[in-house]
């Protein structure tokens, strides 16, 4: 009898045609019960107050935890969460909270809570990053990059708990983003029946390793640079559509992702690349959501080093390479140019700042009047991963080489992988970097403070090591007051203040994308965090 | 036959003995601290540096450095991954068997589909049919695994969408892996429907067996072709034929056992050559096996992990290979040599 | 009058050209030594050949189609990559470094392979036994395994990777070699020439090495596709090979992150590496058909 390889191919095929309907049609609602989501690295901790990277908020903060408040992701103005209510004093220095009862935390194969959620897990989850003396503070390292970045800790004067559902917060200065800064992703409630329970044992820092919050789904197992599962968590305290299982399929290649996307092995991806968004829009069965994005991609001199420190120096570099070049190559059309620090999404935007120019002949000049007539060579490093802010930073880093080279400058690239990269530029190992930032809430302040204030170096957000008096001055005088157009004004001098400098060069903003499959329901994109998986369904 | 046998055991221990001598000298040689690449433990400060040292005996000369070493193999310790922190014989044993199974369903393709085609195209030698099938299978033979593993990706599983790329099993499955074969860890898995799952793996296995597969059977049909044509051209079928015994029987008594004896011996390159390809095609398929999980740790310098999965992999393939000598040498002990070349 | 001879000379061909007539009988042998020829040409001539550079980027032309397509343009036949790059120009320097390194490869293992193969072979007794079955067991190791860890040691680039792939075709040599050396030792000739007083070196460059340069040939088209596939899938795999250099395997590499958008950066290179794999193994079995034929008649 003959066999032919072709006949056995097609034999092959058929089995597999008659197979995937026999799927399809029997056990849809297995297939409809989970929901897998493509990321594309691995957290470092799951609990997003000991990292700023969005890889570990979008994994952890919307799922695993709530916070005392939230972003209405259309509106952007504040809303409440396991605070059902709370009070700002006249003076503007005391915030008080009533907690929302009812409130349970996870039960799991490692921990069963007693109690609802109250008073105590609320300062418990403060004092963890605010108090140095707190029995948590230092455990899985003691670095909380965020509040550090802001100073918040300095500026709390008290937790105190008025009784088990209520709770008081005083501050030293008025502060007009702190609100905001309780609903961003880092400021998540942490439940301190559970913190007890791991220190009497003797593993405290299980406790960013195996989580326990109130949001709508429990941690289950972990496998790096694999998956994440998690499942529904069953009390969960708002109504809404929970799936059964939620699964990260951790995928650094962006294509991958994209195929997977395209063969349903994921309902949904993170971070599309933007050669792949027009595939993802042809593509009947995909959905591409879009909204301006809360972000800022630059390109940061450590003024630390010389010859970063001299302010010629950064200008003439930043004369030397043309944005809009740098905006068609590597965002395609999903991008603005960015003049400062703000985007255009956030209330305190200055449409006519000044920017500077593609002008190689001035950066030559400026280079050879600092001393520097034959050029020099000098490190980027190029951030490994991809994010909305910067999607493709080796290509980036690439064509600013050669039009440094132009201007007589060599410029070598290095790249690591994340964990390692962000440890070395924390160390101020580099000269440049091409990274960027997504703003965590709707207040300026949240761009400027983490960015460039000297009380940031130490936490690593600051990636210029640049640290200006004038600079942080201004930015204390535009919390002080609540009056929008007075901070308005006060913005406008600081973007003076970095145009002059130029610690950053900034960019562009970009668009912030959601790729996903049709059958997902209740999908949307978050500006103000990360991706957010209670509330989605799949249907068919 | 005893004889044999413990030859065969003397060759095997001796191979091994000089493979866990190469694993022992890639510590030093890799760059990086030694003890780090031996344990794959970061001594977190100089007293732990000193306690580690002496554990893994790294204070003595090197011949008591090597025999420690040796204990801690056999004995399971392996040490720890640098890059997950997990030990090594945790992953190698998921791993491991991952590999061994896809290979094993590419051989099982291979050797049923092969071999008769091969035996068909050498008894019709020269003739049309023959011809097609040479052709057929030179061209296989010559296409790059990885290539036509993205050729099968792309119209099986982008646009038909027929097939899945990526893992064993769909991740909303969460299967215990107790032999670390994922059709039989199915079968044993509770409170889940097994024909879902079945099928949901089957599918998964599908383009990945038949990428490696296909190369393998084309190598098989070649192999089998040519020794069949050399049987063809012996004296004694020449004999069987004029004393008129008819063509079934002159196949099925006399080509079939002697063309099949030399190409067991061929087998052990189309083995090696089988993972290789096993190895490569994982990383596309994202299939969690020793390739993809080797080629991640080169990739994150994770050289305790290098070290022993290189001895690993290396111990699995010599063993085979010794088997299968041995085996033949059973079998056919009128051979003195065996071919290793492929033809 | 000495203008020409009155006798035709009898004319005797050379095992060379014997081989060469049984060659060319095949249709598809020449075939396939035209395509390989034409691969050989685009190696060694490439500098000249390609109408641009291979590294330099075009930002103005980011994923241009091939020729043949509508929004193609003749000047970049093969279209160009996602930085700019023109694919044929790239294919074709792909085409020097792989067959180039390939080739200087299987050379370098001949070398190796032969020596040790030949020092085995004339060996007798336990001594060789054992290094025979050494030999034949680490000839068993894949050569991806020995990549790998040589990259570790020595780190990636294509240098490296080229000594990994020596290292692995060396086995195949040393094998056929010994085989080869120790059939001939017994044969008469080679008894002749010992008793004539000839001692191993002389035995060997006199007698037995003429003899096997067509076992080489043979032995070294086949470790030519091996080496050519495993340098390019070392290049794939990003062990080898390293961006911008243009290597087959690395160029399709490169492709992959724009297969939907510009499905031409991995059909075309991949097409190359097939087609000149193809060739080689054509050419290989062209010429063992054709030793077949001369022996055996």
């Amino acid at each position: 009898m003959r066999i032919s390889s072709l006949g056995y191919v097609a034999f092959i095929a058929t089995l597999l045609a008659v197979l995937s309907a026999c799927t399809k049609r029997d056990e849809q609602a297995f297939y409809n019960s989970g929901l897998i989501y493509c990321s594309e690295s691995n957290p470092v901790t799951f609990n997003p107050q000991l990292d700023t990277s969005s890889t570990t908020a979008d994994a952890t903060a919307h799922q695993i935890y709530d916070r005392l408040l939230d972003f209405d992701p259309e509106t952007g103005r504040i809303v409440p969460s396991l605070a059902s209510s709370w009070l700002v004093s006249d003076d503007g220095l005391t915030y008080a909270f009533q907690l929302r009862r009812d409130v349970q935390f996870h039960t799991t194969d490692y921990f069963t809570p007693s109690r609802n959620f109250n008073a105590d897990d609320v300062i418990f989850s403060i004092d963890r990053w605010r108090d140095k003396n707190h029995p948590f503070h230092y455990v899985s390292g003691g670095r909380y990059p965020y509040f550090e970045s802001l100073g918040l800790a300095d500026n709390i004067v008290d937790v105190a708990r008025i009784n088990g559902y209520r709770v008081e917060i005083t501050l030293k200065r008025r502060d007009s983003s702190f609100l905001a800064n309780l609903a961003t992703d880092f400021s998540v409630i942490l439940s301190a029946e559970y913190g007890q329970q791991l220190q009497a044992q003797g593993f405290p820092n299980r406790i960013d390793q195996y989580p326990i919050g109130t949001g709508p789904f429990l941690f289950e197992s972990y496998r790096k640079d694999h998956f994440i599962r998690f499942k529904q968590n069953p009390d969960y305290w708002i109504e809404q559509a929970v799936a059964k299982r939620l699964i990260y399929d951790i995928t650094p290649r962006s294509s991958l992702r994209l195929a997977k996307l395209m063969t349903g092995e994921c309902d949904a991806t993170a971070f599309p690349a933007q050669t792949e968004l027009e595939v993802i829009r042809a593509k009947e069965d995909l959905v591409l959501a879009e909204k301006p994005g809360l972000n800022i991609g630059f390109w940061a001199f450590n003024t630390q080093r010389p010859p970063f420190d001299n302010q010629d120096v950064r200008r003439a570099l930043a004369a030397a390479i043309d944005k809009n070049t740098l905006l068609e190559a590597v965002y395609f059309d999903s991008a603005t140019r960015a003049k400062t620090l703000l985007p255009a999404a956030s209330w305190a935007f200055q449409s006519d700042a000044d920017d500077t120019a593609y002008n190689p002949v001035l950066a030559r000049k400026l280079l050879s009047d600092a001393g520097f007539p034959n050029g020099f060579s000098m490190t980027i490093w190029a951030m490994p991963v991809e994010r909305a802010y910067n999607p493709n930073a080796a290509k980036m880093a690439e064509l600013i080489q050669r039009y440094l080279a132009e201007v007589g400058v060599t410029a070598t690239i290095v790249s690591y992988d994340w964990a390692t990269f962000r440890r070395h530029l924390r160390e101020g190992l580099h000269d440049s970097v091409l990274i960027g930032w997504s703003a965590d809430n709707g207040d300026p302040d949240n761009f400027y403070r983490p960015l460039l204030s000297c009380g940031a170096i130490p936490s690593g957000t600051n990636r210029a090591m640049w640290c200006n008096q004038d600079y942080d001055r201004l930015l204390d005088e535009a919390l002080a007051t609540d009056n929008i157009e007075e901070r308005r004004a006060i913005y406008q001098q600081v973007n003076r203040l970095l145009y002059e400098r130029l610690p950053l060069v900034p960019i562009a903003h970009a668009f912030r994308y959601q790729a996903y499959r049709e059958e997902l329901q209740g999908m949307e994109i978050n500006p103000f965090g990360g991706v957010r998986f209670g509330g989605v369904s799949k249907t068919l | 036959m005893i004889r044999i046998l413990s030859r065969y055991s003397i060759l095997f221990i001796l191979t091994l003995l000089v493979l866990a001598i190469l694993s022992f000298a890639l510590a030093y040689l890799f760059p990086g601290d030694v003890l780090q690449n031996l344990t794959g433990i970061v001594p977190a400060n100089e007293i732990q540096r000193e306690a580690l040292m002496r554990q893994y005996r790294l204070d003595q000369p090197i011949v008591f450095q090597f025999v420690h070493y040796l204990g801690n193999l056999l004995q399971g310790d392996w040490g720890y991954s640098s890059a997950s922190g997990l030990s090594l014989r945790e992953e190698i044993g998921i791993a491991l068997p991952a590999t061994i199974e896809l290979s094993t369903y590419a051989i099982l393709m291979a050797m049923f589909i092969g071999i008769p085609l091969g035996y068909y195209a050498g008894i019709r030698s020269y003739s049309t049919s023959d011809h097609a099938i040479n052709a057929l299978s030179i061209t296989t033979y010559s296409i790059p695994v990885y290539w036509f593993a993205l050729i099968l990706i792309l119209i099986f599983s982008l646009n038909l969408e027929v097939a899945p790329i990526s893992g064993r099993i769909s991740l909303l499955f969460d299967i215990e892996p107790v032999t670390g074969f994922i059709l039989i860890d199915i079968l044993l898995a509770e409170g889940i429907d097994r024909g879902v799952a079945l099928r949901d793996a089957f599918s998964h296995l599908v383009i990945p067996t038949f990428a490696i597969g296909a190369i393998t059977t084309a190598s098989m049909v070649r192999i089998t072709r040519r020794s069949v044509i050399d049987v063809k051209h012996r004296a004694y079928i020449a004999a069987a034929r004029s004393r008129g015994l008819s063509g079934w029987r002159i196949f099925s008594q006399h080509v079939l056992r002697n063309a099949l004896l030399p190409i067991l011996p061929l087998m052990v390159i189309q083995i090696t050559t089988l993972i290789t390809n096993a190895m490569i095609v994982e990383t596309l398929f994202s299939w969690p096996g020793i390739g993809s999980w080797l080629i991640q740790a080169i990739y994150q310098r994770d050289y305790p992990a290098l070290r022993v999965g290189m001895l690993a992999v290396s111990t699995l393939v010599i063993s085979l290979t010794i088997l299968i000598d041995l085996f033949n040498r059973i079998i056919d002990p009128s051979r003195e040599k065996y071919e290793r070349a492929s033809v | 009058m000495p203008q020409f001879s009155l006798y035709e000379e009898a004319f005797h061909p050379s095992p060379w050209h014997r081989t060469w007539v049984a060659f060319r009988e095949s249709h598809i042998a020449i075939v396939g030594l035209f395509v390989l020829a034409i691969f050989v040409i685009f190696s060694l001539f490439a500098p000249l050949l390609t109408p641009y550079d291979p590294i330099a980027q075009n930002i103005d032309g980011l994923l241009i189609p091939p020729s043949w397509q509508p929004n193609g343009s003749i000047s970049y036949l093969f279209g160009t990559d996602a930085l700019g790059r023109d694919l044929f120009s790239r294919i074709m320097y792909g085409c020097r470094v792989t067959l180039g390194s390939g080739f200087l490869m299987v050379v370098l293992a001949m070398l190796i392979g032969v020596s040790i193969g030949t020092f085995a072979g004339m060996l007798r007794g336990v001594r060789s036994s054992i290094v025979n079955h050494l030999l034949d067991a680490l000839m068993a190791i894949p050569t991806l395994l020995i990549a790998i860890i040589i990259v570790a040691i020595l780190g990636t680039g294509l240098v490296n990777s080229m000594w990994a792939i020596t290292l692995a075709l060396i086995p195949q040599f040393v094998h056929r070699t010994r085989s080869f050396v120790r059939a001939e030792m017994k044969k008469e000739y080679i008894l002749a020439s010992r008793l004539d007083g000839a001692n191993k070196w002389q035995l060997f460059v006199h007698s037995i090495l003429p003899n096997m340069t067509e076992m080489l040939v043979v032995q070294g088209t086949l470790a030519l596709s091996v080496a050519v596939i495993d340098i390019s899938a070392l290049g794939f795999l990003n062990l080898g090979a390293q961006s911008p250099l243009p290597e087959l395997g690395a160029i399709l590499a490169d492709g992959l992150d724009v297969t939907y958008l510009a499905p031409w950066n991995v059909a075309l290179p991949g097409l190359t590496i097939f087609l000149l794999v193809l060739s080689i193994n054509i050419v290989g079995d062209g010429l063992r058909s054709a030793l077949r034929k001369r022996v055996s008649h």
